[in-house]
């Protein structure tokens, strides 16, 4: 059974005067330890599609199944039990908590998982040395690097040992070569096991994915047999 | 989320923003210390009146006469004689008085009240003896010529512990000092140490002639209803005067513990009055957590987004957000608490009644404090919990 499975979603920002449609009529599905990329051009939806597959939006049509729950029939507090036990978000700009600490950065997910404090730090320490980060420990957002950010920003996605990691643009803002090391992170991740859905508008980024898929205006184009 | 990691995420936060948050604090805290010091000085005030009012004698009732007093009085020593053996009366002194020059006998010279009483006059007017005797029911019986003096005219005299067995003399006639009495200190209208006492048969006598007498003083016995006493008294006088039902009474009683009891209920509407008042700065500072915390959401708007992102449910953010919000105003509460009573302390030692502390008003003030970071804060952790995630997210 696929991990995630996406029918005839769509999604439209009502703004009063107009409708927006940022997607239309998508269908696709992820089996577990699959690295699919999402691939398109600024503004064709990805992000959304990212934040529905996250739980963090609800798509206005279609159904949308997670793990074999129907995530349309769930309520909010449902919804954040799955971002917490379920999904590991990396996002397009970092998003890192403002100052606070690399490992408490880190360790936030598991305060929503009610981790107790002491097991919190460890679990983030060790998943920040495992990336390499165990000399950043208590550096604060505005004092790490582009390329550390976004590798703190992976440790915390990671921590929770999700099912689903999803990664918007994890290389967008990084010099050539960091985002190559954290590519190879995902890579890394991949083989591990992971389940990884990577967002971009990058085909070489794509390219280390098993297999992409079109974003083009809202809708798939190809690449992808619908489900 | 436990309480403790609310507490210790909201303390952090705190720490970032220091100045933020004194500033914050600093409506609750003039707040709570306004309260805290406003109601201490309504009560030492209303402690100050009860303690001069009992000063007075808290079973004390006062007969006058009601046509005015003098020789026209009609209340008579008879009277007085006759009360004395009404149930539950425990002593009586009847009063008369008059103004003379009271000398020493190196020339000292004071006007003053010579009050002609009863030895019971002690205990009816609760004032108690520093030197010597009081009057004794002998030497009252024979009308010697014995004083005992107030605290005042003692001082004015120049008289001290070794002037008891001296003489003076009352309006030129010679008397003998048995005793000086305590001060009691004033109690508003008169000063109550301004007078010298003696044998009520002796002014009779030699000051005022007649037979009607001011004031009669009488003080119910412990574990006697006053009003029961007072509605005796009233019926033996009525009877002794051939007052009909009908008829008005030719005297009035006064009772201590009725104007003891008006003054407390002044007072004790004055001390709600001043906390009232003081609420209204403790509110205040509560609007301006609310108006810092509604900053304090839209600012972090992203922060909320990510945290949803991570698992965060509704109820995290909006706890995290009140427990903010009462951090804010415990710790003002607390800080004020102790700037009220520092406030009090100094009244109190400026206006003489000392230090009150009343663990009820602090109580209460800190309840209050914490009333005010939960009804303040509510709003705007509500707003906090309700974002969007995905709008939070991509809020700049
Ligand atoms: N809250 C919103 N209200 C209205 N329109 C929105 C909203 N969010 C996104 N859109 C629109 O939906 C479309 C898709 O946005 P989305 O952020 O998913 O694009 P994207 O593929 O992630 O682009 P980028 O590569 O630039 O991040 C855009 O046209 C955007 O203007
Ligand atoms: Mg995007």
């Amino acid at each position: 059974m696929s991990l995630l499975r996406l029918e005839h979603i769509g999604r439209t920002y009502d703004m009063g005067h107009v409708q927006v449609q940022a997607l239309h009529d998508v269908s696709m599905s992820v089996e577990r330890g699959e690295m699919v990329a999402i691939l398109g051009p600024s503004g064709s939806g990805k992000t959304t599609m990212m934040s529905i597959i996250g739980c963090l939006d609800r798509p206005t049509q279609g159904r949308y199944e997670l793990d074999g729950t129907d995530v349309g029939s769930l309520n909010d507090g449902a919804l954040a039990r799955i971002r917490s036990r379920t999904i590991g978000f990396v996002f397009q700009s970092y998003n890192l908590l403002p100052g606070t600490s690399a490992v408490d950065n880190v360790a936030t997910p598991l305060l929503y998982q009610g981790v107790p404090r002491r097991e919190r730090v460890k679990r983030a320490t060790a998943e920040l040395e495992r990336l390499g980060l165990g000399h950043r420990l208590r550096h604060e957002p505005t004092e790490l690097s582009g390329g550390e950010q976004q590798r703190v920003a992976l440790a915390r996605a990671l921590v929770t040992q999700p099912a689903l990691v999803l990664a918007d643009e994890p290389t967008g803002n990084l010099a050539v070569h960091q985002g190559l090391e954290v590519l190879k992170l995902f890579q890394d991740l991949h083989d591990a096991g992971h389940t990884i859905i990577l967002i971009t508008h990058n085909p070489e980024v794509a390219a280390v994915a098993q297999r992409s898929v079109h974003l083009l205006d809202g809708a798939v184009v190809d690449g992808e047999l619908a489900a | 989320m436990s309480a403790i990691e609310l507490i210790r995420l909201a303390l952090s936060r705190l720490r970032r923003g220091r100045v933020r948050a004194a500033l914050t604090m600093l409506g609750v805290i003039i707040g709570v210390a306004s309260v805290v010091g406003l109601v201490s000085v309504g009560r030492g005030t209303t402690a100050r009146i009860t303690d001069q009012l009992s000063s007075l004698g808290t079973n004390l009732l006062t007969i006058s006469p009601s046509g005015g007093g003098g020789s026209t009085s009609t209340l008579t020593l008879d009277d007085a004689t006759a009360i004395a053996a009404v149930p539950g009366v425990a002593a009586v002194a009847p009063e008369i008085q008059t103004q003379a020059v009271v000398a020493t006998s190196t020339s000292n010279t004071t006007t003053t009240s010579v009050v002609g009483t009863s030895a019971d006059y002690l205990t009816v007017r609760a004032y108690e003896v520093w030197q010597g005797t009081f009057l004794s029911r002998i030497a009252v019986d024979q009308g010697l010529r014995q004083v005992v003096l107030g605290a005042t005219v003692a001082t004015d005299l120049g008289l001290g512990a070794e002037a008891v067995g001296s003489q003076v003399t009352i309006g030129g006639l010679p008397f003998e000092v048995i005793g000086i009495l305590q001060p009691k200190g004033g109690a508003g209208f008169a000063n109550p140490d301004d007078e010298v006492l003696v044998p009520v048969g002796v002014v009779r006598k030699y000051f005022v002639g007649g037979t009607g007498i001011r004031t009669v003083g009488v003080s119910v016995a412990d574990g006697y209803d006053m009003q029961a006493a007072r509605d005796s008294i009233a019926e033996l006088l009525r009877v002794r005067h051939g007052i009909g039902t009908t008829d008005t009474d030719d005297f009035q009683i006064f009772d201590q513990t009725q104007l003891l009891a008006a003054a407390s209920t002044i007072s004790g509407t004055l001390t709600l009055l001043l906390g009232g008042i003081a609420s209204i700065a403790l509110i205040v500072g509560g609007i301006g957590i609310m108006n810092i915390m509604l900053v304090s959401v839209r600012e972090r708007t992203r922060e909320i987004g990510i945290r949803k992102a991570l698992g965060a449910r509704g109820r995290d953010i909006l706890s995290q957000f009140l427990i903010e919000a009462l951090t804010l105003s415990l710790i003002g509460g607390l800080i004020g608490v102790l700037l009220g009573l520092v406030v009090s302390a100094v009244i109190g030692r400026i206006a003489g009644w000392g230090f009150i502390f009343d663990p009820n008003t602090i109580a209460v003030a800190t309840m209050f404090s914490l009333a005010v970071g939960i009804v303040f804060g509510v709003w705007p952790a509500r707003q906090a919990a309700r974002l969007d995630p995905v709008i939070a997210l991509r809020y700049e």
